[in-house]
């Protein structure tokens, strides 16, 4: 049994590494398994108040607060999509900001 | 024309102008005339005894030509109202009647129902008939590429049924699995209604990584009618081109080095001529995508493969 399972336990981290590489492509559950990791990392994000935890305060924070949740995630999700994911919530927090900036400026709704 | 009550108006006239006599003839005249539904034979010798009499049964012979004998039911028809009061009553309410406003909101209803479902059409024609003819921009085109099994497949495999076009990447984070998992779902709407009318199309922009395999295994997971195109960089560049589709994958990148590819999210509906109809995207939930699809399925004239 032991043996086994070594055998399928290093055939998954070896599936799991060439993921976090890029070498191939997640499946449904191993994205679903990123999201996950992803949408926790956001959490502990928002209850420091970080937006950004890629650079300046933001990061200083995050890697003091929320480096079990980062570790996570950098763990169930492929590297670039760790840097997409920190940047798209950059972007996403601008986009919601200039929305509203714009509402309150009064623009009209295309 | 409202007969029954004339006699009665009638012989009141005349008895302030005619002699007696005639006055007697008018009123079995007037006798006759409103009794005439027991045809009475009593008129014809009151009639002979007083010769000068002539108007009011002139009047009342106008009225009564020989087929009422045979005929009741003409002469019940004629005989609509039954009493005076009611006669006056539908005079007071003119021609309005329940009937006619079950009428005019039926034809109304009918009418802007009409009209609605045609503007509706015009506009779908016009969506679709809008990147038809000259001068007009033109997206899509021929392309010859290869699908998930290896085998070549080019514009021509799409003709004669409507399709869904859509390009994304295997490696792509978050927006493509959700919008192919969406495509999934539209396709089996539209699936349900019109089958065969619809091909899902997907069509990898980054080449290098999506060979035909990992698209077969990719694409697997969402549906296992979806056809998975892939090429070379130059034949996915200039598909891309053709659907005006902005992509940003390096063209040599190293092995072993991962990246993103940035590209545009949109679906692209294209009609059996392989002439693009309209572009669906993030803010089309499934079901109001595959009633726009359906919508112009069923506007389609010619022939859809089946």
């Amino acid at each position: 049994m032991g043996i086994f399972d070594y055998f399928s336990s290093s055939a998954e981290s070896k599936r799991a590494e060439e993921v976090r590489k890029g070498a191939v492509a997640p499946d449904r559950s191993e994205r679903k398994r990123c999201w996950e990791a992803r949408d926790k990392f956001y959490g502990c994000l928002d209850k420091h108040n970080v937006i950004d935890s890629l650079n300046g305060d933001g990061k200083k924070t995050a890697e003091r607060e929320c480096a079990a949740e980062n570790k996570q995630f950098e763990q169930d999700c492929a590297a670039a999509w760790v840097t997409y994911f920190k940047k798209f919530r950059v972007a996403d927090y601008q986009k919601k900001k200039t929305f509203e900036r714009l509402e309150k400026e009064g623009a009209n709704k295309m | 024309m409202p007969l029954s009550f004339a006699p009665a108006t009638t012989s009141k006239m005349l008895r302030s102008i005619v002699p007696k006599c005639q006055q007697q003839a008018a009123a079995a005249a007037t006798r006759h005339c409103s009794s005439r539904r027991f045809l009475s034979t009593a008129t014809a010798q009151t009639q002979s005894s007083c010769r000068p009499m002539t108007t009011a049964s002139q009047r009342c012979l106008r009225s009564s030509p020989t087929s009422t004998y045979n005929n009741s039911a003409a002469y019940q028809r004629r005989y609509a109202h039954k009493t005076v009061e009611e006669a006056k009553s539908r005079y007071r309410t003119g021609p309005f009647s329940w009937k006619a406003g079950a009428l005019f909101v039926l034809t109304g209803g009918g009418l802007v129902w009409y009209f609605e479902f045609e503007k509706q059409r015009m506009q779908r024609k016009r969506v679709a008939e809008a990147t038809k003819g000259v001068g007009r921009p033109k997206v899509g085109g021929d392309f010859e590429l290869t699908d998930q099994n290896g085998k070549p497949f080019s514009s021509a495999d799409l003709k004669g049924r409507y399709s869904l076009v859509y390009f994304g990447f295997t490696h792509c984070p978050d927006i493509c699995p959700e919008e192919l998992d969406k495509m999934a779902q539209m396709f089996d709407l539209v699936q349900a209604e019109r089958p065969g009318a619809l091909v899902p199309v997907f069509v990898t922009c980054d080449p290098q990584r999506d060979d035909p395999a990992t698209l077969k295994t990719y694409l697997s997971e969402f549906h296992p009618s979806f056809v998975g195109l892939t090429g070379t960089y130059e034949q996915i560049k200039d598909m891309c081109k053709a659907y005006r589709v902005y992509f940003s994958t390096p063209r040599d990148a190293k092995p072993g080095v991962d990246y993103l590819v940035d590209h545009s999210i949109y679906f692209y509906l294209m009609d059996p001529e392989g002439d693009f109809v309209e572009a669906l995207g993030r803010q089309h939930s499934p079901d109001a995508a595959a009633k726009v699809i359906l919508d112009h399925v069923k506007d389609w004239r010619g022939r859809i493969k089946q």
